[in-house]
């Protein structure tokens, strides 16, 4: 927008200098050249520099907030100039207001935007080389490529001009045929300057399949021309048939559930899915007469996939030898069920491991021949077996140490009670003379330490006794302490 | 200044309908002149008194040169003695270009305070105007007027421009025409263009509701109050009671009376009649539906209850019996569309119908723009109606794009010039204004 001064520059009025002016008019400052001296900061020197505010500033008159100055200030000097238009032919001159600083002899700025659209042009030659058509006259070609140029290529408004006398009845997608045939024979005949990708690109801008336009125009018409009654039909189909899907999907989920618990058959049942996307597929319009009764799947066949097992079942020896199929039988006198069942796995997972208790010391001996336990690198059947058979190995020699030690050390112990046996009234004496000793010792603190004391109640004065007691008497027996409560019974009993 | 590709070379805007001219300078949001198309004139055989009358067919423009005439809003409607009131559209289209330059003067001229030779001219024309039409308005602007540039843009295109658009379904109700036209791209598509004198029929229609006799109500007299001396209040229904003025009727034309009884009747249809929204339901209207009370120039007073709709129901539904007794009644509403709409390509269907623009000052009628919302989604699924809620900018759609084109940078270049036309002459219309 204009300002008031752009108004006044215009009609030539001299600007409004006086002090009576409105409040949006900023007095003009004498411009005073106070620079800063050097050694004081801006901030210091605006506050007692020239500057400063002063008491003046605040006691003057309240004025409106000023106007901000988009113009970039001063005055501007707009004059009516008479222009041409670099996309006019004639000599036609406009007039608009303009910046007098605007350079008069510059381009009118809206000239640019008039692009015109190449239009190709053929000699008599080249149309009979190229581009006869049985269908098309060299006149009507021309009518075509004037009227195309003419509208912009704006296909639908050629459409509608389009009055070729004479002329056979074209359809909008004929034109486009027409058109971009010929253009496109012009490209490929014609030297062209570029590289060949711009000339490819070039010609895949001007491609255009008739067959399919018309095709997709018919798709368009009739979306276009369903009745409400249609609209409504359509849309309930399209409902009832993601209802028929949904219960398929939850037919199948209940189907596979009740085979894997049948058959112990997992995943990839590749047959059952086939089998529900061709009931799904077929066709809509007969599931819709039968209504509701769909709901019930026509094919609760739980028998079909199981008896279409693929051929793997059958065990050929010959074959697998030569192909090189090693299986493995699942244990016969497991029951069918999908627990016992094993998808497809890596050979390698099954590699058995030694048992945790042992598995350090298999682990240290295997290390100990050079054999590491670890994944094999080449897990083959026979590497697999090998490698069990060793770490077999390994396991039973360290079973057979283990019970061997064993057996050593109860030897060792019934030799030592044997020898226990030999010698027995000097070890109950003995035992005797600790006991007392024991008991003089707990005894002496409990006078002078009250804390041990505490420290000791939780085992009460009479347990004991009776601990004592226990102790001199089943000492003959055995050397295991006899604090526990099932011996102190026995005692009492006794 | 250069907002929006604005460049504005002080052109002049003028676009003629019906009821009334509107001009101004390009680059407005309303015209600075509006005034009625019609205009009074006294035929020169009673002004001169000399006898010679001539009755020749082309009379009428010829004895309008002759004749006083009186343009503008103290021309028609001010009663003068044997004064007649002419009209040079019809249909839409200007039929009688003798009056044409004088209303042009007027507006321009007595209005603006302007001189043509000065401004470029845009002219507006109906989508089915005819070349010879073009041709003469742009003989009458450059040998009359001078005019150093001119342009003539088509109605449709400019309302689709008025509403932002580059591709609109265009729905125009005016006073004597309404039209549907399929505007792609900034161009009209001729084969989807449907006109029908749809408002007379409703005007008709109107008229005859108010002054057949009923068993209701009495029929109304129609005198303009220019005829009429004095009147007295009255209850509503009871028969009025006013004088007329015995010194002017003798001098009052056929033309005149005509012309004004058929604004009283526009009057009442703007003030009462209206449309129901969603079709016509006897129930709905005998429960929820308030009658209006009006008030004739005679002092005749009525309360007007269910039949002001069915005033409004002339524009999307006929009768069968109405159209069994007239086979060739113009087209209601609907019926344009859909004929429009089967005339257009498939593909540009679903553009035009979800880009549908209503305007005209018709379109203005109570309820019309919610009825046609109601008419569209029952046979369309997607569809969107822009309708201007601000009446200026619905009356005079096609003025204001023809403001927005004609100060537009890149429409420069556009504009026949002088030198053009002394160059190539008529054809250049045609060439240059698609």
């Amino acid at each position: 927008m204009a300002s008031a001064s752009d108004v006044r520059s215009i009609l030539s009025l001299p600007a409004v200098s006086s002090p009576a002016a409105g409040p949006s008019q900023p007095k003009n400052q004498v411009a005073v050249s106070n620079r800063k001296p050097e050694g004081i900061s801006r901030e210091l020197y605006s506050l007692i520099g020239p500057s400063a505010p002063t008491l003046l500033a605040q006691l003057a008159q309240p004025r409106l907030k000023q106007k901000p100055n988009l113009g970039g200030g001063g005055k501007v000097k707009w004059e009516w100039r008479l222009f041409k238009n670099g996309a006019r032919s004639d000599s036609l001159k406009l007039g608009h207001w303009v910046k007098a600083t605007d350079n008069p002899d510059a381009d009118y700025k809206f000239a640019k935007y008039n692009a015109q659209p190449t239009v190709y042009e053929w000699s008599q030659d080249e149309y009979s080389r190229h581009l006869e058509d049985s269908e098309w006259t060299k006149e009507e070609t021309e009518y075509l490529f004037k009227l195309a140029q003419e509208y912009d290529i704006r296909w639908h408004i050629i459409n509608d001009r389009y009055e070729y006398p004479s002329g056979p009845k074209r359809e909008i997608e004929d034109l486009k045929d027409r058109y971009y045939s010929v253009c496109r024979k012009l490209i490929r005949n014609r030297t062209w300057a570029g590289d060949e990708f711009s000339k490819s690109q070039l010609l895949l801008s001007f491609q255009y399949d008739k067959e399919r336009e018309i095709l997709r125009k018919k798709y368009v018409a009739s979306l276009a021309n369903r009745t409400p009654e249609q609209i409504q039909e359509e849309e309930a189909l399209y409902i009832e048939i993601k209802r028929l899907d949904q219960n398929e999907r939850q037919f199948k989920r209940d189907r596979e559930n009740l085979l894997r618990t049948i058959a112990g058959v997992d995943s990839g049942l590749p047959d059952i899915i086939e089998d529900d996307a061709s009931l799904i597929i077929a066709d809509p319009k007969k599931k819709k007469l039968k209504g509701i009764d769909l709901d019930i799947p026509q094919t609760p066949v739980l028998t079909a996939p199981v008896m279409r097992r693929p051929p793997a079942l059958n065990k050929n020896a010959v074959y697998d030898t030569t192909h090189c199929i090693i299986r493995n039988d699942p244990p016969s006198t497991t029951p069918a069920t999908k627990v016992a069942h094993t998808p497809a796995y890596f050979r390698s997972v099954r590699i058995s491991y030694p048992k945790a208790g042992i598995a350090d010391k298999v682990n240290a001996l295997l290390a100990e021949v050079g054999v590491t336990n670890s994944r094999l690198v080449m897990p083959t059947h026979a590497n697999c077996q090998r490698l069990e058979s060793v770490t077999d190995a390994a396991t039973n020699l360290i079973e057979l140490k283990r019970v061997l030690d064993k057996v050593n050390l109860d030897i060792e112990v019934l030799k030592n009670r044997l020898q226990l046996r030999e010698d027995g009234g000097d070890s109950a004496s003995v035992a005797d003379a600790t006991e007392m000793d024991d008991r003089g010792d707990t005894a002496e603190p409990e006078g002078e330490n009250g804390r041990s004391q505490s420290v000791l109640s939780a085992r009460s004065t009479r347990s004991r006794k009776h601990t004592r007691r226990s102790m001199s008497i089943s000492s003959v027996d055995t050397t295991v302490a006899t604090s526990s409560r099932p011996s102190t019974k026995r005692q009492k009993r006794m | 200044m250069v907002n929006y590709g604005g460049d504005e070379v002080s052109a002049l805007v003028i676009d003629i309908g019906s009821s009334s001219l509107r001009a101004g300078y390009a680059g407005d949001d309303a015209p600075k002149a509006i005034i009625p198309s019609s205009y009074g004139y006294i035929p020169p055989s009673v002004h001169s008194d000399n006898g010679d009358v001539r009755m020749n067919e082309s009379g009428a423009s010829e004895s309008v040169s002759k004749a006083k005439s009186f343009f503008g809003h103290s021309g028609p409607s001010i009663w003068r003695a044997n004064m007649e009131i002419g009209n040079p559209i019809t249909d839409g289209l200007i039929t009688d270009f003798g009056p044409i330059p004088a209303l042009f003067r007027h507006a321009l001229e007595d209005v603006m305070r302007c001189s043509a030779s000065e401004h470029p001219i845009l002219v507006t024309e109906p989508s089915w105007n005819t070349t010879a039409n073009r041709e003469r308005m742009a003989e009458i602007m450059f040998e009359e007027f001078q005019v150093p540039a001119f342009y003539v843009a088509n109605t449709s295109v400019l309302n689709t421009f008025a509403a932002g658009k580059g591709s609109a379904l265009v729905i125009d109700i005016g006073q004597s025409t309404a039209s549907v036209v399929p505007v792609v791209d900034g161009f009209v598509l001729r084969k989807g263009l449907q006109h029908s004198s749809l408002p007379k029929l409703v005007h008709a229609h109107a008229r005859h509701l108010l002054t057949a006799p009923n068993p209701v109500r009495r029929p109304a007299d129609l005198y303009p109050y220019q005829l009429i001396s004095s009147k007295q209040a009255v209850e509503p229904n009871a028969p009025p009671r006013y004088t007329l003025r015995e010194d002017r009727l003798a001098g009052t034309t056929q033309s005149w009376r005509e012309w004004y009884e058929a604004r009283e009747v526009e009057e009442w249809v703007q003030s009462v009649a209206g449309v129901l929204d969603q079709g016509w339901n006897d129930q709905l209207i005998v429960q929820h539906r308030q009658h209006k009370q009006y008030e004739f120039p005679t002092g005749y007073n009525a309360w007007f209850g269910p039949e002001r709709f069915g005033v409004g129901e002339m524009y999307f539904h006929h009768s069968p019996q109405l159209v069994a007794g007239n086979p060739d009644i113009p087209k209601h509403i609907p019926g344009l569309i859909t004929d429009s709409l089967r005339a257009c390509d498939p593909e540009l269907r679903q553009v035009l119908i979800s880009n549908v623009v209503l305007t005209g000052g018709g379109s203005l009628f109570s309820g019309l723009a919610d009825r046609l919302g109601s008419e569209l989604a029952r046979s369309f699924p997607h569809f969107k109606i822009h309708a201007p809620g601000n009446p200026i900018e619905r009356r005079y759609g096609g003025w204001l794009g023809g403001s927005i084109l004609a100060s537009l940078g890149t429409f420069h270049q556009l504009w026949i010039s002088r030198e053009e036309w002394q160059e190539h002459g008529k054809a250049i219309v045609g060439q240059r204004c698609k």
